[in-house]
C-alpha cells in the first residue's frame, strides 16, 4: 500500500490526496491541479479573505443583496439544508446578530439560486463555513480528479474528513480508522465520506446553536455520508446532538451513519456505520 | 453511487431524504427571489482565452450587473467547456468557438471582448477585436514585444475604441486611496526616496493535462505552439511570454510608475535560470531603477523569486522621510508606518485617511490603558524613568478602505462603465504601454548585463 500522497496547505489546515493505480508523475500533476482548485475555493469561501463571497456577505447591511459565485451558492445551500434537517444543531450563521424586531424563526439570509444572489435579513450576518467548506472543497477536488480520469483516490482535510472514492486495484476499499486506543476501529471504505468532530485538537468548546451554550459532550463524534460536505457538517451537528438525537437522525435518513465515543472503550454506532464497526 | 460527486446532485439527494422529515418544506425560508439588480444597461461580452486567468475574469464579471456573455473562445476544449458550463449556471448562453476570427465575424451583437490568452497572442487578438469594432479589456502584460504593444495602442487610436489593460491594482480602492490621500494628496510619507517590491512564490511543478485531452500536434502548430508541454507552461518560454518579471512584476512595477507619476530613467537587472531544468525564462531576477521626480531621485528595487515563498508573498513598499507605506492586494500585508520625526497623524486618523493602530474590523479587543505594553513616558523624579521590558513594537497604521469585491471586479467595472457612459479608463493603452516598456527593458538589461537608460520618448507609443 505505497500509494503516492500529496499535501497542500489551505483553509488553515493541511489537505492530502492519495492516488492509486496511476503513474506517479501523472498523479502529481492531477493532485496539483486539484490543489489549485482548492486555493480558488478558499478565495471564494473563507471568511478571512477580504474579497471572498463569505467575507463580503458578512459586511452586508440589513436588507442588502449581493451577487455570489456558484461555489458559495452551492455550499450555502448545503449548509442551509443541513441546518434545517438538524433543526439548527448545525448552523453556519449562528453567530449572526439578529435585529431587535426579528422573530427567532425568521431566516437570517435568503438565497436566490436563479440569480446567484444572497440577501441579508439581519443586523449583522456572520457566516462561517468552517464546518462544511473543507468537506465541500473535497467534493469539488474529487470532481476535478474525475476530469483527469482519476477515480481511485482518497482525499482528506486536516484529518477531520476523509473522502474515499473507488478502491485501489486488489483492495476492497481505502483503509480509514476512527477512534483511539481501545476505541480504534479500522474501516475499508469506497464512495463515501467520513468526518469527525471533537475538541481534543483545538481545545475550545463547541457552541450549541440552538441554545447558545457550550455543548456538554467532550468525546468525539463521527458522521458518514455520501459526500464530504454532508459528513463534515453532520459530524458537527452530531457533536451538538445527544446520542438519542444522533440515533433518531440516522434512523430517519437512510444513507447517513453516526458514531460517538461514549467512553474510552465504547463506540456507539447508528445507521450506515453500524455494519462498518 | 456514481463516482461523480456533483454538489448539486448531492444536495438534491439529501433533500429528497430530508423531505421525509418535512425538512424540504422547511427549506423554503432560505430560498427567495432576490432583489432585481439588473437596472444597468446590458453590455454583450465575449471572452477569448478561458484558461486560469480567463476564468478569474469571467467569475468576477458575472458579479457585475448587466454583463451578458455571448461567446467564449479557446483552442483547448477543456478550457472552453469550463467557461461554457460556468456561464450556463448563471443563465448565460454563450456560443463556443475555437477560432477567434470566426467568433468576431459571427457574433455581431458583441460590444466588448475580454482577452486572456498567452502574451504572444495579445496583440493579434486585441488588434483584430478593435478593428472588428469591439472595445477590448486585455490582460497584462500588454505584449511580449514592444512592436506588439505599440500596435495595440495604435489600433485603439485608429478605431476610436476603448482599450483597457489588466493592471487591476489601478482600480483597487485601497490603492487609489493610498495614492490620492496618503502619498500624493496629503503627503503622509513626506518625500518618497526609495521603493522596494517583491513577489516570492514557492517552487511549483510544471502543469500537466488530463490524459486523452491533449491537443494534436497539428492543432498546436496551427495556433503557434510547439507542443502540449509548452502550451500548458507558456509563461516559461520566450516565444510566448516575458517571464516572471512580466507575469508577476508587471503588476507591481506598474504601480511604481503610477504612484510616482513618472517612468524610470534607468534600469539595471540580474537574473538567471538557476533552479528549474525545463524553463527558458529566468526563475529569479532583481531589478534596480532610478526615477527622477520633481522632488528628487527615487531609487527602487524589485525582486521576483519563483523558488521560495520567504517573506510571505507580494507587496510594494514606498518609503519616505516621514513615513512608509507597505501595500499589497492582500490586506494583511498592507500597513503604514510613521517616522518619529514626522508630525502626529491624529488629524489624518480623525479624517479617515488612516486608521489608528489596532483598530478597524478584525482588530483585537481594545486594550485598557493600564494593560498596554510598551515604553512608558518619563515620569516624575520619584518614579522610574523607564520600565524596562521587551522591545515595544512600532505602531502600524492601517488604510481604512475595504476591497468589497472580487479582486479583478473594480477594474472590469471601470472598463464597463467606460463602455456604457464614458468613464475614463484607469489603465488605457498608453499608460500600459509605458509599463510594458519598463518590464521589457528589464529583460533586455538582464540579457545585456548592463545598465540601460531611458529617454522620455521610449514610453510613448
Amino acid at each position: 500500500m505505497n500509494w503516492p500522497e500529496f499535501h497542500h496547505e489551505a483553509m488553515a489546515t493541511t489537505f492530502a490526496i492519495l492516488i492509486a493505480d496511476h503513474p506517479r508523475d501523472y498523479a502529481r500533476q492531477a493532485a496539483a491541479s486539484a490543489f489549485r482548485e482548492l486555493d480558488r475555493l478558499e478565495s471564494e469561501l473563507s471568511r478571512y479573505v477580504e474579497s471572498s463571497d463569505i467575507a463580503r456577505a458578512n459586511r452586508l447591511a440589513p436588507g442588502e443583496t449581493m451577487a455570489i459565485g456558484d461555489d458559495a451558492l452551492q455550499c450555502l445551500l448545503i449548509a442551509a439544508d443541513v441546518s434545517l434537517a438538524t433543526y439548527r444543531a448545525f448552523d453556519a450563521a449562528y453567530a449572526s446578530v439578529r435585529a431587535p424586531d426579528q422573530p427567532d424563526h425568521a431566516p437570517l439570509f435568503t438565497l436566490d439560486p436563479a440569480s446567484h444572489t444572497l440577501t441579508s435579513h439581519t443586523a449583522r450576518l456572520h457566516l462561517d463555513l468552517g464546518a462544511v467548506g473543507k468537506g465541500y472543497a473535497l467534493d469539488r477536488m474529487a470532481a476535478h480528479l474525475h476530469e483527469w480520469d482519476i477515480t481511485t483516490a482518497c482525499l482528506q482535510s486536516g484529518g477531520s474528513t476523509a473522502l474515499a472514492l473507488s478502491a485501489p486495484a486488489g483492495h476492497a476499499g481505502w483503509p480509514i480508522g476512527i477512534g483511539e486506543g481501545p476505541n480504534h476501529r479500522a474501516l475499508s471504505l469506497t464512495h463515501v465520506a467520513l468526518s469527525g468532530s471533537g475538541i481534543a485538537v483545538q481545545g475550545a468548546h463547541l457552541i450549541d446553536p440552538r441554545t447558545g451554550a457550550a455543548c456538554p459532550r467532550t468525546t468525539r463524534t463521527w458522521a458518514r455520508a455520501r459526500t464530504a460536505a454532508l459528513s463534515d457538517a453532520l459530524s458537527t451537528a452530531f457533536f451538538v446532538f445527544s446520542d438519542e438525537e444522533i440515533a433518531a437522525f440516522c434512523a430517519a435518513h437512510p444513507g447517513i451513519g453516526g458514531a460517538s465515543a461514549v467512553s474510552s472503550t465504547q463506540l456507539v454506532t447508528h445507521g450506515t456505520l453500524v455494519p462498518s464497526l | 453511487m456514481s463516482d461523480t460527486l456533483s454538489s448539486s446532485l448531492t444536495r438534491r439527494d439529501f433533500l429528497s431524504t430530508s423531505a421525509k422529515l418535512g425538512a424540504f418544506i422547511a427549506a423554503a425560508p432560505y430560498i427567495a427571489r432576490g432583489a432585481d439588480a439588473t437596472g444597468a444597461d446590458q453590455v454583450n461580452v465575449a471572452v477569448i482565452g478561458c484558461g486560469e486567468q480567463g476564468r478569474i475574469l469571467i467569475n468576477a464579471a458575472l458579479k457585475i450587473p448587466g454583463v451578458r456573455f455571448k461567446a467564449v473562445c479557446d483552442i483547448w476544449p477543456v478550457n472552453r467547456n469550463y467557461a461554457e458550463n460556468i456561464l450556463k449556471k448563471f443563465g448565460h448562453d454563450p456560443k463556443p468557438f475555437e477560432d477567434y476570427r470566426e467568433l468576431l465575424s459571427t457574433v455581431k451583437e458583441i460590444d466588448a471582448v475580454i482577452i486572456a490568452t498567452p502574451d504572444f497572442k495579445h496583440a493579434e487578438h486585441t488588434v483584430a477585436a478593435l478593428k472588428a469594432g469591439k472595445h477590448v479589456y486585455c490582460e497584462k502584460l500588454m505584449s511580449n514585444t514592444i512592436e506588439g504593444a505599440r500596435s495595440m495602442v495604435v489600433a485603439a487610436r485608429e478605431t476610436k475604441k476603448l482599450l483597457q489593460l489588466g493592471h487591476q491594482r489601478r482600480s483597487n480602492p485601497r490603492y487609489i486611496h493610498a495614492k490620492d490621500k496618503i502619498v500624493t494628496g496629503n503627503r503622509l510619507l513626506g518625500r518618497v526616496t526609495n521603493i522596494t517590491g517583491e513577489w516570492h512564490r514557492a517552487v511549483s511543478a510544471d502543469l500537466g493535462f488530463p490524459a486523452g485531452k491533449g491537443l494534436s500536434e497539428a492543432k498546436l502548430a496551427e495556433y503557434g505552439y510547439a507542443n502540449m508541454h509548452e502550451f500548458r507552461n507558456w509563461r516559461w518560454f520566450k516565444r510566448y511570454a516575458g517571464g516572471p518579471m512580466s507575469d508577476l512584476g508587471a503588476h507591481q512595477i506598474d504601480i511604481y510608475n503610477w504612484m510616482l507619476g513618472v517612468n524610470p530613467r534607468s534600469c539595471m537587472a540580474s537574473g538567471g535560470v538557476d533552479y528549474y531544468k525545463t524553463h527558458e525564462w529566468y526563475d529569479n531576477a532583481i531589478a534596480i531603477f532610478e526615477y527622477e521626480t520633481k522632488e528628487g531621485i527615487v531609487r527602487a528595487t524589485y525582486n521576483v523569486l519563483t523558488t521560495t515563498s520567504a517573506g510571505g508573498g507580494y507587496h510594494e513598499y514606498f518609503m519616505g522621510d516621514e513615513g512608509a507605506l507597505k501595500i499589497s492586494e492582500n490586506p494583511k500585508a498592507t500597513k503604514l508606518y510613521r517616522e518619529a520625526r514626522a508630525p502626529e497623524w491624529d488629524e489624518w486618523t480623525a479624517k479617515g485617511v488612516v486608521a489608528a493602530p489596532l483598530s478597524g474590523e478584525g482588530a483585537p479587543p481594545a486594550v485598557k490603558p493600564w494593560e498596554k505594553v510598551g515604553v512608558k513616558k518619563l515620569a516624575g523624579p520619584s518614579k522610574a524613568t523607564v520600565d524596562v521590558r521587551e522591545t515595544a513594537a512600532l505602531s502600524a497604521w492601517d488604510i481604512p478602505v475595504t476591497l468589497d469585491k472580487a479582486i479583478h471586479q473594480p477594474h472590469l467595472e471601470n472598463f464597463f462603465d467606460a463602455v456604457r457612459k464614458g468613464t475614463p479608463l484607469n489603465c488605457p493603452g498608453e499608460a500600459a504601454f509605458a509599463s510594458a516598456i519598463t518590464i521589457l527593458k528589464i529583460n533586455e538589461a538582464v540579457a545585456a548585463q548592463k545598465t540601460l537608460t531611458f529617454a522620455p520618448g521610449d514610453f510613448i507609443a
